[in-house]
């Protein structure tokens, strides 16, 4: 049993020593070659390239959009401003209608009556 | 390596230097870095992944992320323990990928689809039966340092790495010396008991 113990401590001990053991690494000599061909990659010309290519495409869209937007805008204002001047117009035009329909031929002849009972009314009162 | 107050020169200058010239010697600065600090990089990936290439990629991956973020960089702390911060931050991320690869890889055999990825090769030795031999070795070590928590396992492991004193496994971990002194015990703790337990039964 102790035998067992003392082997088991023994691997153990064995199996954690390979950690001091451990031989540190020597760098290779192509790390830093392949480290910067991908920071390169990475962040490089070729790739600065085709941000500012994204980003011309997306300030290309953007001012398409704005455009867009303007354009959208100044014609709902302009839409709006001539359906104003129509409903300006139409109420205008409704009441000069309104005014020439009570002033027509046929309402004449109730201004006229009214007006000719009126004068009966004061005659009769003067005799 | 350096003690830490020339380090800390280094890095001050270096970083002043950054701040002042702009962008157009970015890539200059960044090669003075690479030179400075590549083997201390890769060995502290490779304490993590115990695999060369797997620490050159991280390598590369630290290197890429110290470029995309030097210019966020604050003297909070120093440069080199912000780059060693990113290694260990990147070598954990890889351990857990691995960790669900493994995982998917167990279900793939479950169902009938084996999963060679999962298999982690540590070189340590150029006699095969040897080779062998630690192999396995390594992957039982491997296997019970992946179960420590994380906060355990980067302590430990940076500890066991030459160069780090318990101070800069301190500010790297961003916590105190007594904080890593006492996450370095319970990582040898639990390893040894982990390790002791595999072997009762094996």
């Amino acid at each position: 049993m102790k035998k067992q113990q003392e082997h088991i401590e023994r691997e153990v001990g064995k199996t954690m020593q390979m950690l001091d053991e451990l031989k540190p690494l020597e760098v290779h000599h192509q790390f830093r070659v392949r480290l910067m061909q991908r920071v390169e990659g990475e962040f490089g010309e070729g790739s600065k390239a085709m941000k500012i290519g994204f980003s011309r495409y997306f300030d290309l869209r953007l001012a398409l959009m704005a455009l867009l937007l303007v354009i959208n805008l100044s014609t709902a204002l302009l839409s709006f401003k001539s359906n104003d001047m129509q409903v300006s117009a139409g109420i205008s035009e409704l009441l000069d209608n309104m005014g020439d329909d009570y002033t027509t031929q046929e309402f004449a002849y109730y201004e006229q009556t009214a007006s000719q009972s009126v004068d009966t009314a004061t005659d009769s009162t003067v005799r | 390596m350096k003690n830490a107050a020339e380090a800390t020169i280094a890095d001050r200058e270096i970083t002043r230097s950054f701040q002042k010239s702009g962008m157009t010697s970015k890539e200059d600065l960044f090669r003075s870095l690479v030179a400075e600090h590549q083997e201390m990089v890769i060995n502290t990936c490779y304490r993590f992944v115990f695999n060369r290439e797997d620490a050159e990629d991280l390598a590369q991956d630290v290197f890429v992320e110290v470029f995309r973020s030097l210019e966020q960089f604050r003297e909070e702390s120093r440069l080199s323990t912000w780059i060693y911060r990113i290694a260990v931050t990147k070598s954990l991320d890889h351990l857990r990928r691995i960790k669900r690869v493994k995982r998917f890889g167990s279900l793939k055999r479950i169902i009938g689809a084996e999963d060679p990825s999962g298999e982690l090769p540590a070189p340590f030795s150029e006699n095969p039966a040897e080779a062998l031999a630690e192999n396995e070795r390594a992957n039982i070590l491997q296997s019970a340092l992946n179960r420590l928590p994380d906060s355990q396992k980067a302590a430990f492991l940076l500890s066991k790495q030459d160069g780090f004193s318990n101070q800069e496994i301190a500010e790297i971990l961003k916590t105190s010396v007594s904080a890593v002194e006492s996450l370095i015990h319970r990582a040898k703790k639990n390893l040894h008991d982990r390790l002791y337990t595999y072997y009762q039964h094996h």
